[in-house]
């Protein structure tokens, strides 16, 4: 509206500066020191290496090659098994989210009458009323030495789903706006922190024999990323007018037709956005996959963490290297369907 | 060709009643508009008759077969959204072809009858494009040619001139009256604009809150409105209405109203029956409504033949080809249209001299229309009446 | 109450030119409309006098005063826009009286000052009732009512009628017309319907691609509009448009149709008009069609002989949609006329009304 004075532009100018250096100077520096040799790696000796003095490539070397030396006691198997268990795990993982999450964002999108601006009081009294109905089952279930069988995890997970239900449907006639709708359950799982699931679900695993798997992870993964698929997938199919697939019904297609041949297409720059927010978080998790694997699924980042023992030290130049190694997959992912990540779609269909 | 017919249909949508007890019979091969302010039910209405809504009570026949269990696409009618809802990834083509397709057409014959369609309608040229790269004209061609192209057995339009600019819309009413006409197909057209209701339609079902007001031709609605609310959509600028104490004057009656009067001869006269059957129990109503329409009434700086009630100019609005003058007369203000070669100042004191003959009479409680003159004696008129 | 003067104003958008050096004087105390199509340019106009905009060149003077460095708030300018800008947690009185509680206006003169504007709106049963309550057209009056109270010298409206339904829109312009006239404070009207402008302003100032193309009363637009554009964007059913070029023939000068060979004779005036012309012999041709009249039978004054294409019955009056010589025309016949398509017509104009267009320039040649 009005001319920008001066120090206003520098101002401006010198905040972007410095938060341009927040965020890539760690970059610069895991990248500087893939390429540092041993002697370079910290500033023990009181001289800080802002670039390397003798370039070299051994820490590829390291993390890239089985290594029988002297330091490796802990560790004497390459990095290569993490990456492929890695890959895996997290395209696994996005797609089993992506497939019933896309599904799942549809239906919700476009028969779930709810607002989904629920105040925070209900939803989080929905969850500590379930909280506090399941507590007598699980004392119940351990009592009777159930707890960590098949038939006891599954009764009691039946148990919960239908307790959610009532307790949604009892103070939804308190509370307008199907609060004992489907999809608020999905948000619901959102509330749980994938942390404080993880010691049941890993006694469940040991129960059902899924603990260093891969599918045991893929379905880790897909049920904790799910809820993300189902909430960013509904607004990009919020976004696609509901007369596109009625008229598609109209002119003759079933239902299911109607969602594969038109709103599917439309959705698929939101289909690839939420395939690489999920697949991003699936590859970077660490606490998930170390508690469920051991020896043969662990990923990328459990390796890396073996990376630091009280015997070989802190290895800082294998852990750039390896950590820059993962960021390949994710940035070539996105550089892959860049041109899909453009959210404003623009309906030549409507008008406006 | 298709016969439609709601029987009281109701449709709720949680607390809100979108369309309540509707009966509506649309004939084969009319031209039938729904007309009506948003939050009418019309196209509650409409995604009814094609099944993308089902009736929570009656029945929606086609062609005499009760169709609630019928799947929208096995109904063999096409609808066009008011958003259009083209397919913005497919070309024109693709488009238009997308029905054809649905119902497995050979490949050349959906190519024969996309390119019959689309020269008729003159968009023949634009095949290959995408819908965003057409304008708002060329896209309604392309919404109106895949509902053609398949033939259905009726069409039905939703609003579908609304966010054309004013002139393509004026050319568009002509267009789609005259296709309407050489396809023979029944037409269900939903609107709120008056007057493409009465332009094109060859009879009129006006809604108010999911309840049906009046259903017959534009001549019909618009000189014997069924009702207040039918007679103020229907028309512009909108039917005047006043006031009137009903007092019985020996034989007569009168319909006084502040300034101005008008009597209802004799014990016979059918207005005084008409009058007597709506107020249901008492002997006469109190009040009624007395209501004219603008274009009915001339305004003149002395008295005229008819009935001549005093008035003052309040605001001129010239439009062009006709000039509204908006009246004070007595409390009540009242609009006439007049000729634009005459000349009124603001404020000046006027003659509103109306044809007793076509004046209206409507139940001041219920809003029904009672009487109209047109129909029957007509009044007398008496000026000034304090 | 202010005149407002404009002096080439220009606003530039990158690559848009969005108003193409402007002149206007407003007087004081006159309704204005600023009427055209969107994208025309009139909003943009309206923020610059506002001071929403700042303009990319020349002057805004309001009473004489150069206003393009002083803020949009010290202007004393009202607004009212389309989204009825109303608080609805307040009840109409607090709502209307909002603009003169927070500048410190004490209680009693406050009451006073809503309790005219709200008899001035009709508005007074409804002074307390909570805002939010409202139906959308008595908030329109409200949000009216609010930027009333502070006495701007000028008053901005931008489509406030366009959320209204038909039947209200046609009782508002006869109301704020009154309103104008009884506040007298220069009010600037943007609007894309031609009906509301006509009917309200004293003024309107025709818009198209930032440029003003007629400034003048409704009468002037209405009957001498000096282009093409403007004789069809104002009035409805809008005007009649026949390519033509001028003929002479035993003496007698013809306008003779491009496409069908259909003739009409030009009177003396325009026929000078027409000879001293140079450029190409390329006219256009233009009659409302209340300047025409249709027949079912031959009649002697009817020159043209049509085929009915198709009727618009509209209550009062009928359209009637005319082929003739290959040009369609619409007329307007009485509320009962009735023919089918393909039925012959006769179609008589009135010469006296006609307009001429230059076919390159669209120019009106007078």
């Amino acid at each position: 509206m009005y001319q920008t004075r001066p120090w206003q532009k520098v101002l401006r100018y010198f905040t972007i500066i410095i938060v341009s250096i927040m965020f890539f100077f760690p970059t610069y520096w895991m990248i500087t020191m893939s390429f540092k040799p041993k002697g370079e790696w910290n500033s023990a000796a009181g001289t800080i290496y802002w670039v390397p003095q003798n370039p070299t490539l051994d820490n590829y070397k390291t993390v890239l090659t089985e290594y029988r030396g002297q330091f490796f006691r802990a560790n004497q198997s390459s990095a290569l098994p993490s990456i492929r268990s890695s890959i895996v795990v997290s395209i696994g993982g996005t797609l089993f989210a992506l497939l019933i999450g896309t599904l799942a964002a549809y239906g919700i999108s476009r028969h779930s009458t709810d607002t989904g601006d629920l105040p925070w009081y209900i939803a989080v009294g929905r969850l500590g009323l379930l909280v506090l109905v399941m507590l007598p089952f699980i004392v119940l279930w351990a009592r009777l030495g159930i707890l960590a069988t098949w038939y006891g995890i599954l009764t009691f997970t039946i148990i919960g789903i239908v307790a959610d239900q009532i307790i949604g449907r009892v103070l939804g006639k308190y509370y307008k706006g199907a609060v004992g709708s489907l999809s608020f359950s999905i948000l619901q799982l959102r509330m749980f922190p994938p942390m404080a699931i993880l010691i049941p679900v890993m006694i469940m695993w040991s129960t059902f024999r899924l603990i260093d798997t891969w599918y045991g992870l893929v379905i880790v993964y897909g049920v904790v990323t799910f809820p993300f698929v189902v909430w960013l997938m509904k607004s990009f199919f919020d976004d696609i007018p509901k007369e596109l697939d009625e008229a598609a019904v109209v002119d003759g297609s079933s239902n299911w037709r109607a969602f594969f041949k038109v709103v599917l297409p439309l959705a698929k720059g939101g289909l690839a956005s939420t395939a690489l927010f999920v697949f991003i978080l699936n590859w970077s998790d660490f606490l998930v996959a170390l508690l469920l694997t051991s020896r043969n699924w662990g990923t990328i980042p459990v390796f890396l963490n073996k990376l630091v023992s009280s015997e070989i030290g802190a290895q800082h130049g294998p852990k750039a290297a390896l950590g820059l190694l993962a960021v390949i997959p994710p940035v070539v992912f996105g550089l892959l369907i860049q041109q899909y990540l453009v959210r404003g779609l623009t309906f030549g269909a409507i008008k406006k | 060709m298709a016969n439609l017919r709601l029987e009281n249909v109701t449709k709720r949508f949680g607390p809100i009643t979108a369309v309540k007890a509707l009966n509506l019979e649309i004939r084969d091969g009319e031209f039938f508009s729904i007309l009506g302010p948003p939050g009418a039910g019309k196209t509650t209405t409409l995604r009814l008759i094609v099944g993308l809504e089902k009736p929570d009570e009656g029945t929606v026949y086609i062609d005499g077969e009760p169709a609630n269990e019928i799947h929208p696409g096995k109904r063999d009618i096409a609808m066009v959204f008011q958003n259009l809802a083209l397919y913005p990834d497919k070309t024109v083509f693709d488009n238009m072809a997308y029905p054809l397709r649905e119902r497995k057409l050979p490949k050349d014959e959906i190519e024969r009858l996309v390119q019959a369609t689309a020269k008729s309608l003159y968009i023949d040229h634009l095949l290959k494009r995408k819908p965003a790269k057409l304008s708002g004209g060329e896209r309604q061609r392309v919404a109106i040619g895949r509902a053609m192209v398949r033939k259905p057995k009726a069409y039905l339009l939703d609003e579908p001139l609304a966010n054309l600019d004013a002139l393509l819309r004026l050319e568009m009413r002509v267009e789609l009256k005259r296709l309407q006409g050489e396809l023979g197909q029944t037409l269900v057209y939903v609107t709120h604009d008056q007057v493409e209701a009465m332009s094109m339609a060859d009879r009129i079902a006006v809604l108010n809150k999911g309840v049906l007001q009046q259903c017959d031709t534009p001549e019909a609605v618009y000189n014997f409105p069924a009702n207040r609310f039918v007679a103020t959509t229907i028309g512009s600028p909108p039917t005047n209405f006043v006031t009137a104490d009903v007092r019985p004057h020996g034989d007569n009656l009168l319909l006084a109203h502040s300034v101005f009067a008008l009597a209802v001869e004799g014990g016979r006269h059918p207005a005084r029956a008409a009058l007597e059957s709506a107020a249901a129990g008492q002997a006469l109503p109190e009040k009624v409504l007395i209501g004219f329409r603008p274009e009915d009434v001339r305004v003149s700086t002395s008295q005229a033949n008819g009935c001549n009630v005093p008035a003052q100019v309040s605001v001129v609005e010239p439009l062009g080809g006709e000039t509204v003058v908006d009246l004070r007369m007595g409390g009540d203000l009242v609009k006439a249209v007049v000729p634009p070669t005459q000349r009124l100042e603001e404020r000046r004191h006027v003659w509103l001299n109306f044809d007793p003959e076509r004046v209206h009479l409507f139940d001041a409680r219920t809003g029904q229309r009672v009487y109209t003159t047109g129909q029957g004696e007509p009044f007398a008129c008496l000026e000034a009446v304090h | 109450m202010a005149s407002i003067k404009l002096d080439k104003l220009r606003k530039q958008f990158k690559e848009v030119l969005a108003v193409e050096g402007l002149n206007l004087d407003i007087e004081d105390g006159m309704f204005v409309a600023f009427l055209g199509p969107s994208g025309c340019g009139k909003t943009t106009t309206m923020n610059m006098i506002a001071g929403l905009e700042q303009p990319t060149s020349g002057d805004l003077y309001f009473d004489g005063k150069r206003m393009n460095d002083v803020p949009a708030g010290k202007r004393g300018v009202g607004f009212v826009f389309q989204n009825y800008a109303i608080f609805t947690h307040m009840t109409v009185y607090e709502n209307v009286g909002f603009g003169l509680k927070v500048r410190g206006c004490p209680e009693v003169e406050m009451k006073r000052e809503v309790g005219k504007i709200a008899e001035l709106l009709e508005l007074t049963p409804m002074l307390d009732w909570n805002a939010g309550k409202l139906s959308i057209n008595d908030m329109q009056k409200v949000a009216l009512g609010r930027s009333m109270i502070t006495n701007p010298g000028i008053f901005l409206l931008d489509e406030p009628f366009s959320n209204l339904d038909a039947s209200f829109r046609a009782y508002m312009r006869g109301e704020l017309k009154r309103i104008q006239r009884e506040i007298k404070q220069t009010m600037i009207y943007v609007t894309h319907d031609q009906v509301e402008a006509m009917s309200m302003a004293d003024r309107i100032a025709v818009m198209y691609c930032g440029q003003l193309y007629q400034w003048g009363s409704p009468d002037d637009v209405y009957n001498r509009p000096v282009n093409a554009f403007v004789a069809r964007f104002i009035g409805s059913p809008n005007m009649n448009f026949i390519e033509c070029a001028y003929e002479v023939e035993n003496g007698q000068g013809f306008l003779q149709q491009r496409k069908g060979g259909l003739r009409v004779p030009v009177d003396a005036k325009r026929r000078r008009l027409l000879e001293d012309r140079t450029g190409p012999n390329n006219l256009i041709l233009g009659i409302r069609p209340e300047h025409m009249k249709v027949y079912q039978q031959p009649e002697p004054n009817a020159l043209w002989q049509g085929t009915a294409y198709a009727l618009e019955p509209l209550g009062p009056l009928t359209i009637a949609h005319t082929e003739v010589g290959g040009d369609r025309v619409q007329v307007k016949a009485s509320g009962g006329y009735r023919t089918r398509p393909g039925d012959p017509q006769w179609v008589a104009l009135d010469l006296e009304y006609i307009h001429i267009f230059d076919g390159e320039t669209k120019l009106v040649i007078r």
